[in-house]
């Protein structure tokens, strides 16, 4: 029993993000808008938006939409409230603005969708419409400078709405956390193999190479998810992103890995040999992975330099499944590779009695 | 130490112009797929010289270091363990391929501008780019040829494992030379030598650590 705390854990964790991760609904949010000819609006016209929203209760409480626009780099906002809402059901409903003919900027600036609902909370299209001043800079007084807009909070447990990823981002517990525990299983493994290069000890090499094959699949499953993934945010399973090329590389290398212990008949010569080459690996794949790509634009968020848990992409609720799940995986990983790891033992010693 | 690898890379030198079969292989190789290529694209200009550029280069790096611990007879081996630290022999190795390669890479470059024109703009960056690609390919086929001379068929073995590994390497070098050729305008130049430079000396670094467990068998 003390040895099998690990297990009972990790399947107590895996069930808890699989029930977690898939039943906590997403937060109410804005699809989209439709409007009628052009997004783009002349200052003094009004502009009627149909808004297409997901998970909201538009008939349920009180709504107020505004329009929003950032005027310079700033914090300060001028906003303008709608002038008529007309609720259709629950997740569509049309707003009316009326832009006031003078502006408080002289370009066409983009304007953000603010919708606020009792229930829902509030809501934000960013990009919504483009307004075009004409050039009638003035003091602006109709719109709103820094007001303070009386926002509702959003209801509790929710996980973010993110425009393209909408349902998909329950895919963070899989693509990302397997990602995790495969770097924690490879640097494992990596250890394992430095020891079983020192010791010239098959028995180490048996434990590197069992949590490498281990690693090895979890960055296949990655992949796949991944691939998934971008089918249905990206369109395509496969992109020319930096990411996904740098991890094929990876991959190729681990592969030689298997490859290069298979061609080594004598169990110490190979426990010595492939460990240096595990560890040489390892090394190599931390550039392709961790320094390359930050280099480069990627689709991957935090592409140019940043890493990619921004406080915007992971919120409190998303890590509250997402921390867990590393975990889960983690020791759902170690669990297979020790029972694969006494498989080789195995195999092993009963090579030598039967001798 | 010093002074047995300056001996090691004389030793290597010397083998290499005794057995004139060596040398000359590898500059073959290196020509006649040059004249090949010419053959077939007829005209190489921009992104097809640059592929072809380096991809002639990889295959004749790999087929030059391949000898490098694989033509160390196990006699040989045994004598150079009782005698020398194994680091000199191993940056020995690295300090004449790096040479090698790069003479190759040069040789390259030559035959190519005969036969298609020198597309090459910015030719000091273009031979940093070459020097820098010959240390970082010197670097991991050493290393990689003396695993893989411990296995039994190597030499298939050592192509499986050191594309992937210079493949990262080769990506940068593609880069700086489309720069270098005009085909792109880099805007992170330093950066990126300064990466292909930190991954060179990580690699060597390793190399060395790893290279005395190899080597006692």
């Amino acid at each position: 029993m003390k040895q099998n705390w690990y297990k009972i854990l990790a399947v107590i964790l895996m069930i808890y993000i699989i029930i977690a991760g898939m039943l906590i609904p997403i937060g109410p949010g804005i699809v989209g808008v439709s409007h009628g000819n052009s997004s783009s609006i002349v200052a003094g016209e009004s502009i009627t938006l149909k808004v297409n929203g997901y998970n909201a209760h538009y008939t349920s409480g009180e709504n107020k939409a505004f329009l929003a626009v950032k005027v310079k780099d700033d914090d300060s906002r001028y906003t303008i409230a709608a002038n008529n809402i007309q609720v259709i059901d629950d997740q569509q409903m049309e707003v009316t603005f009326t832009i006031p003919s003078t502006s408080p900027f002289n370009e066409t600036k983009e304007a953000g969708l603010f919708i606020d609902n009792e229930l829902d909370g509030f809501a934000i299209l960013p990009s919504a419409v483009f307004i075009n001043p004409i050039g009638k800079i003035q003091d602006g007084a109709k719109w709103q400078r820094d007001q303070a807009l009386n926002l509702h909070a959003r209801p509790g447990l929710r996980f973010p709405f993110r425009n393209i990823l909408i349902e998909t981002i329950r895919n963070t517990h899989y693509h990302v956390s397997i990602w995790m525990a495969m770097f924690i299983l490879l640097t494992t493994a990596a250890v394992y193999s430095l020891l079983a290069a020192l010791k010239e000890d098959p028995i180490y090499d048996f434990r590197a190479s069992s949590i490498t094959s281990i690693a090895f699949i979890f960055g296949l499953m990655g992949l796949a998810t991944g691939s998934l993934w971008a089918k249905y945010t990206w369109g395509a399973f496969w992109t020319n992103d930096i990411k996904l090329n740098m991890t094929a590389l990876s991959m190729m290398i681990y592969a030689a890995y298997f490859i290069l212990r298979s061609s080594i008949p004598d169990e110490e010569k190979r426990a010595k040999v492939s460990g240096i080459y595990n560890v040489f690996a390892f090394v190599a794949m931390i550039p392709l992975l961790f320094v390359i790509p930050r280099l480069q634009d990627s689709l991957h968020p935090g592409n140019g330099g940043n890493p990619a848990f921004g406080g915007e992409d992971l919120d409190n609720t998303l890590r509250m499944v997402f921390y867990p799940a590393i975990i889960a995986w983690t020791l759902l990983g170690f669990w297979i590779a020790n029972l694969y790891y006494r498989f080789k033992k195995l195999n092993y010693k009963y090579l030598f009695e039967s001798v | 130490m010093l002074g047995q690898i300056f001996q090691l890379i004389k030793k290597d030198f010397t083998i290499d112009f005794r057995q004139g079969f060596a040398l000359t292989s590898v500059f073959l190789f290196a020509v006649t797929t040059v004249f090949m290529c010419y053959k077939i694209f007829g005209d190489l200009q921009g992104q097809a010289w640059n592929a072809v550029f380096w991809i002639i280069f990889l295959f004749a790096a790999l087929n030059a270091i391949l000898r490098s611990f694989v033509q160390e007879s196990g006699g040989r081996e045994l004598y150079y363990f009782s005698l020398l630290n194994p680091i000199a022999v191993l940056l020995s190795k690295i300090i004449y391929n790096t040479l090698f390669l790069f003479v190759l890479g040069t040789l390259t470059f030559l035959v190519m501008a005969l036969f298609t024109g020198n597309s090459v703009r910015e030719i000091p960056l273009f031979f940093m780019t070459l020097s820098l690609g010959s240390m970082g390919l010197s670097i991991a086929f050493t290393f990689v040829t003396a695993i893989g001379s411990k296995s039994n068929n190597n030499a298939t073995l050592i192509a499986i494992l050191a594309f992937p590994i210079s493949l990262g390497i080769m990506l940068l070098l593609i880069k700086l030379s489309a720069d270098a050729l005009g085909l792109i305008n880099d805007t992170s130049l330093q950066t990126d030598v300064i990466m292909l430079l930190a991954i060179n000396a990580v690699l060597l670094g390793l190399s060395i650590i790893l290279f005395p467990l190899l080597w006692k068998n």
